[in-house]
């Protein structure tokens, strides 16, 4: 550790001998000072600690309490593991879960498929105003998940809804949307492929402008066509940036709320239930803070699990 | 005196800053204790759309009556209400207004959740009024500690609203309609006349909108709890009013409400043959609904059993002073002020269709003359009267919110997958009871 200069200097004592510390102390001419090349970086990263420490360390703590604990207001009493057990024999969470599930594994694949394919076309110089085409690409995932919620049940309504009227222009018979379990899931589908499959293409685009150009003109001076091109060359370059967009796509499903609590509230009979709807009904609804905590700890652990998996199986190996 | 800070000195600064905010917020435990009795300043009330303009129109008389206080009243909007007052009780009471507008779905909740979120107004004077407002109101304002911690506003005897010009096109005479096997019956002949369905309901469950389904509960005197608590979701009553619902659907006289306003479309489109809502409704459908003036009538509802009683209260709204509020006796004076004089209350009803609780409100003309958008029909004067009859008391219960997801689940999985309601509700039942650990009633 560097000292200031200040520090080196001889230090006075007294005659007598006695209070040498506390005389040296006042007396010293320069003290240690606020901004030295070690404070320097301490103080710039104080804001962000302090935000860490009040806004995120203090609630998770909380939260973790909170899942120990059952009754309300001052009245909260230990139950140790009790929400936990509660949690395993709780039909509703474990449909929650499925539904959360469900949605995860046919979304995000279809998604994801979707935005490279579109990044592809966009990164294409064979595409005439492509600043245009990349706009109206990005454009959904700018609109509120409230309002693109609203909007889709206006679109999706049975008897009103756009897409029926489209599907009639074709003769074929209206879909009950919305009030069917199975049309309820897709149409939630729906909307989150609507809403992020520009920004993932976006992601991807970046990903594609950064694979140097001669790894494909060397490929093509060895004959191999656009296929051979693509998963030879495109795919294991963009394996960092897949991996990222997997890894954010799932956490982003699984902690899905927005959009089915607007367009179907959970129905119908659950089928659209998600984990986060669920922990929001038990903390908002129910007043039963104690076991929502559990559920966002729950949730917390399969989001790490997963998560763990995911760069496990598709990260780079050494 | 030197202005660099020692290192040491940052640190326990920075130190005693997060100390300080993490005490504030263990500090807060529900109580709501840092409340206190101010008696002057300016209070806000929280509220939604049209009843907060009700509450408005008190404003000026009553700042006008006790100068130093202000009012300000807060369109909050409802669902957000109950989220908004949730987070603050949740919090202590940070943020909340010092009068809250509460329904009787949230408020035994509330008193339960949160013992001392919502203030004691009995300590205030509010005791007095007790015997003031419509039977069966009294009992979900008191809480745990016996106190009173709201007074009612509005209270909503369930009614029949029904379009006069299609009833007349089938031949339907709504005096013939005693119960609801003759309402299906009327249905069926009103749909082969003129293409109108009878009724809307929200087949999904997405809005989780029960209110027909407790309507004929409530018909019966039962609901999802008894007077006890205990649960009652799968009782004979409960399955005869689903079993009711299940036959309308079967007869295809139920339309699909499901979406952000269908059932006002439809009504506005007159595709509805009936309403069935509560005494509120009066002033909402002559709001909403001008050019249909003259074709809607009000009966009373249908009886749930054949001879059974046609009438019940179906909901009730209230207001209450939060416990965290610092000027609790100027809150409670505006309520008192908005609440308990006929002729406030009824310039409230007015302005904002807010149904008074308040029994001598009823002595007002107005609620024994010809309505014009009812064809002159006096249509105030049965809700009153059904009032005065024996409409018993709702236990909502602090969980009500639990019991309404699981009877909703119920509902859909009847309509949409044709499923028994007895076994519908059994289920239902057993859950309820298996999440709040209340027993069923034998």
């Amino acid at each position: 550790m560097s000292l200031a200069p200040s520090e080196h200097a001889p230090a006075t004592t007294t005659p007598a001998g006695r209070g040498t510390t506390k005389q040296t102390r006042r007396t010293r001419p320069c003290r240690r000072r606020l901004l030295t090349r070690t404070s320097v970086p301490y103080l710039l990263i104080m804001p962000a600690v302090l935000g860490f420490a009040i806004f995120k360390a203090y609630p998770i703590v909380a939260s973790l309490w909170i899942s120990l604990t059952t009754g309300n207001g001052a009245g909260r009493h230990f139950t140790g593991l009790g929400n936990y057990q509660r949690l395993l024999s709780d039909p509703l969470f474990w449909t929650a879960l499925k539904n959360t599930a469900l949605i995860l594994v046919v979304q995000v694949p279809l998604m994801l498929g979707l935005a490279l394919l579109v990044a592809l076309g966009l990164n294409s110089t064979k595409v005439w105003l492509r600043p245009l085409w990349r706009l109206g690409v990005f454009v959904p995932s700018l609109t509120g998940l409230v309002a693109a919620g609203v909007m889709f049940s206006v679109i999706l309504n049975r008897d009103a809804g756009l897409l029926n009227w489209v599907l009639s222009l074709f003769g074929i018979d209206r879909v009950n949307w919305l009030g069917s379990p199975f049309w309820a899931r897709v149409g939630v589908v729906l909307v989150i492929t609507w809403h992020y499959t520009g920004y993932n293409a976006v992601i991807y685009l970046a990903g594609l402008q950064g694979i140097p150009q001669e790894l494909y003109e060397a490929a093509k001076v060895d004959g191999a066509g656009p296929v051979r091109r693509f998963v030879s060359i495109t795919l294991p370059q963009l394996r960092p940036i897949l991996l990222l967009t997997v890894v954010l796509s799932t956490i982003g499903t699984l902690q899905l709320f927005d959009e089915p609590y607007v367009l179907t509230g959970g129905g119908p009979d659950n089928a659209t239930l998600t984990v986060t709807m669920y922990l929001y009904n038990n903390g908002f609804k129910y007043f039963d803070f104690g076991y929502a905590s559990a559920l966002a700890y729950a949730l917390a652990l399969i989001v790490a699990v997963l998560g763990f998996l995911q760069v496990r199986l598709m990260g780079e190996r050494k | 005196m030197s202005h660099q800070l020692s290192r040491r000195r940052l640190l326990q600064l920075a130190t005693a800053s997060v100390a300080g905010l993490g005490l504030a917020a263990c500090g807060d435990n529900g109580s709501g204790s840092a409340g206190g009795d101010g008696d002057s300043g300016k209070i806000t009330v929280w509220s939604w759309t049209t009843p907060a303009e009700g509450l408005r129109s008190v404003v000026p008389a009553f700042e006008r009556d006790n100068p130093g206080i202000e009012v300000d009243v807060q369109d909050v909007g409802n669902p957000a209400i109950w989220d908004k007052i949730t987070v603050g009780l949740a919090s202590g009471g940070k943020g909340l207004a010092d009068v809250l507008h509460i329904g009787v779905d949230y408020l035994p909740g509330y008193l339960d959740k949160f013992p001392d979120g919502i203030a004691d107004l009995s300590r205030l004077g509010a005791d007095k009024y007790k015997d003031a407002f419509a039977k069966g109101l009294w009992p979900t304002v008191i809480g745990e500690n016996k106190a009173a911690h709201a007074l009612p506003w509005e209270v909503n005897p369930l009614g029949l609203f029904y379009r006069h010009d299609h009833f007349e096109k089938a031949g339907v005479d709504p005096d013939g309609i005693g119960d609801w096997n003759d309402m299906i019956a009327a249905g069926s002949k009103i749909l082969n006349a003129t293409g109108v369905r009878l009724l809307g309901l929200d087949k999904t469950g997405a809005t989780q909108d029960m209110d027909f389904f407790q309507n004929l509960m409530q018909l019966q005197d039962v609901f999802y709890f008894d007077q006890d608590g205990k649960i009652t979701l799968a009782s004979p009553a409960a399955i005869k009013a689903l079993t009711i619902i299940k036959r309308l659907n079967d007869a295809g006289l139920i339309a699909d409400t499901a979406g952000q306003g269908t059932e006002k479309r439809l009504l506005g489109q007159g595709k509805l043959a009936t309403y069935a809502e509560a005494a509120w409704a009066v002033e909402y459908l002559a709001s909403t609904f001008p050019e249909q003036k003259g074709k809607w009538r009000s009966m009373q509802p249908p009886a749930a059993v054949p001879g059974g009683k046609r009438n019940a209260i179906v909901n009730s709204t209230y207001l209450a002073v939060s416990g965290s509020s610092t000027r609790r006796k100027a809150a409670w004076r505006f309520i008192e002020y908005a609440l308990t004089k006929p002729a406030r209350i009824n310039r409230m009803f007015a302005s904002g269709g807010v149904f008074p609780a308040l029994k001598a409100a009823y002595d007002d003309p107005k609620f024994s003359s010809p309505h014009p958008f009812y064809g002159g029909q006096k249509v105030l004067k049965p809700f009153v009267e059904s009032l005065s009859a024996d409409a018993r008391a709702t236990n909502f219960t602090g969980d009500y919110a639990r019991a309404l997801k699981f009877a909703s689940d119920a509902q859909s999985q009847v309509l949409l997958k044709g499923a028994d309601p007895a076994d519908a509700l059994k289920k239902a039942a057993e859950q309820l009871a298996q999440q709040t650990g209340r027993q069923q009633a034998v």
